[in-house]
């Protein structure tokens, strides 16, 4: 199933757009939540944990039903980077070299986004910047959460 | 492990290996149990097991088959399976020799033989044609692809190793002072494919695929099988070749749930550590007393996690380490004296057991041979998965 927003057109290529979320009912929340920019991330409202990747129960308390997503600071620093220079995707060829990060949200570090820097030199990027999550139109309807220097 | 309960590798042996060899998994899969038959002389009726991992490295070309246990089984002429199983899911090779011994521990079977099988993925040709279209992805890669980290160089090899860099002060230079010393091996292995010796200017020169990890930190993609028996330890001094024994094993799964390398808590304190400290709880031996190590290098980055994890050296210690010259022929503790899957091709764990048997055995590892070898560990996988052997000769 897709996010109801998404509407890749009939004759788009692989080149044209990145691999493109085949969402399920776990996840289609988190993409709903990007298309609207906004970062949501599941959470155990029994015993106060976040969840992500997005599980039926809560690794914590074994909560299956006080689960529900809610929205997150944006906020975090990034626990590690590198800059891919090959490109394993037909979208990504002229895109190299590109960065990736992973960055470790404020709200529990354990909590871990990956993700790309906008406005920076790849070569700036430092593990423990401080970021801050932006929305970014990558097909039609899907958002992708990016980040920034804070 | 109690002296009583000791399982022994009897026989090892690979299939033809290579790139773009055309032979399909079952091919490969009859190749390399009949190499390790033939290594320790045992005929089909003496084995009662057959275990693989299973798990696809990569998409299948199409007309190559998939494979099972029992499959291979019925190839070899091994009539009545006591035990067989084809995992899909975990750390590779370990996992097969791992499911061996308990099998043979447990009574379930007394001589298994394990196997680990690769077919490349498909071509670049082939990729592109395969994506012609957009890519959906689902599951947890939905949190990752669509950022572009697709592959194992982003985040099995690059993420750590730049942590490990920022936090520690390991420098690529370090890096490289692996991949020579494993060349360097490999350059004394007929079995290697890659035996040019390499230079810190080769390797410095040499081009990124996701910095810091460059091709040259990249283990080799080739069709391959390799194969190891195991057997009890009283039925293991029947055969051949000198009997190596398991002295302990451990596997480890660890942070599962929260899914995928980019999620684990510490990318470069994981699952090896645990395995690593089951490992050393299981035997006498220590650290010390190893002769040689084994240890998984699809990327290298991961053999310094291992290194540190089974206490070779200190947290965050591994880049000195190695750029001591600890880990070459001739230094305290050789390490890939084979030359690692960076140079004999990926084998997913397979070959470090083998060369450790080798190792041990005393006299098969040629220009290579670590002198008097009583000891070895050999380490595969990292991350939210993997294992540790220790084996030892009589």
């Amino acid at each position: 199933m897709t996010v109801a927003s998404i509407n890749i057109p009939e004759s788009a290529t692989a080149s044209d757009y990145p691999p493109i979320p085949d969402v399920d009912k776990l996840t289609e929340f988190f993409w709903e939540g990007a298309a609207n920019h906004q970062l949501l991330i599941l959470h155990c409202h029994a015993c106060d944990t976040y969840i992500h990747y997005p599980r039926p129960i809560c690794p914590n308390c074994l909560s299956m039903n006080d689960l529900a997503p809610v929205q997150m600071s944006g906020r975090g620093t990034i626990y590690s980077h590198t800059t891919a220079v090959q490109a394993f995707h037909p979208y990504f060829v002229d895109k190299v070299p590109y960065n990736l990060i992973v960055v470790a949200l404020e709200e529990d570090e354990n909590i871990r986004i990956t993700s790309n820097m906008v406005e920076i030199a790849n070569d700036d990027i430092r593990i423990g910047m401080p970021v801050q999550v932006t929305f970014q139109e990558v097909a039609p309807g899907l958002s992708l959460p990016l980040f920034k220097l804070a | 492990m109690a002296k009583r309960d000791r399982v022994a590798a009897i026989g090892v042996g690979y299939s033809n290996t290579g790139r773009w060899l055309g032979l399909s998994r079952r091919e490969l899969a009859a190749q390399a149990g009949v190499a390790a038959m033939n290594d320790c002389g045992i005929t089909a009726d003496q084995i009662d097991g057959v275990v693989l991992h299973a798990g696809i490295a990569g998409a299948e070309p199409p007309g190559l088959d998939r494979i099972d246990a029992i499959d291979v089984g019925q190839m070899l002429g091994i009539k009545e399976l006591n035990y067989y199983n084809a995992d899909e899911m975990g750390p590779a090779y370990v996992h097969a020799a791992i499911s061996a011994i308990a099998a043979i521990q447990s009574g379930m079977a007394h001589t298994v033989l394990t196997m680990r099988v690769i077919n490349q993925r498909l071509n670049t040709r082939q990729l592109s044609a395969e994506m012609s279209k957009p890519t959906y992805v689902g599951g947890d890669a939905q949190f990752v692809m669509p950022f572009g980290s697709l592959n194992g160089p982003n985040n099995i090899g690059a993420l750590p190793a730049q942590r490990h860099m920022e936090l520690y002060g390991t420098t690529e230079e370090q890096f490289g002072a692996h991949v020579i010393a494993q060349r360097a091996h490999a350059a004394l292995n007929d079995e290697a494919i890659l035996r040019d010796p390499l230079t810190m200017d080769d390797y410095l020169n040499s081009r990124y695929v996701s910095k810091p990890m460059r091709l040259l930190d990249c283990d080799y993609p080739v069709d391959s099988a390799s194969a190891i028996i195991f057997t009890t330890e009283e039925r293991a001094r029947d055969f051949k070749k000198k009997p190596i024994f398991v002295e302990a094993a451990a596997h480890s799964a660890v942070e599962v749930l929260g899914g995928g390398f980019e999620k684990i808590a510490d990318m470069n304190h994981n699952s090896p550590y645990h395995a690593a400290k089951t490992l050393w709880s299981r035997t006498d031996l220590k650290p010390s007393d190893v002769d040689c190590a084994q240890l998984y290098d699809g990327f290298t980055i991961i053999v310094f996690q291992w290194l540190e994890a089974l206490g070779f050296c200190g947290e965050g210690e591994s880049g000195p380490f190695v750029a001591s010259g600890a880990t070459a022929l001739g230094g305290s503790l050789p390490v890939n004296t084979d030359g690692g899957a960076c140079n004999v091709g990926r084998r997913h764990g397979a070959n470090f057991c083998i060369e450790s048997v080798r190792q041990l055995r005393g006299n098969e590892s040629g220009a290579r041979q670590v002198k008097d070898a009583k000891a070895a560990v050999w380490a595969n996988a990292v991350g939210p998965f993997s294992g540790a052997f220790l084996m030892t000769a009589d």
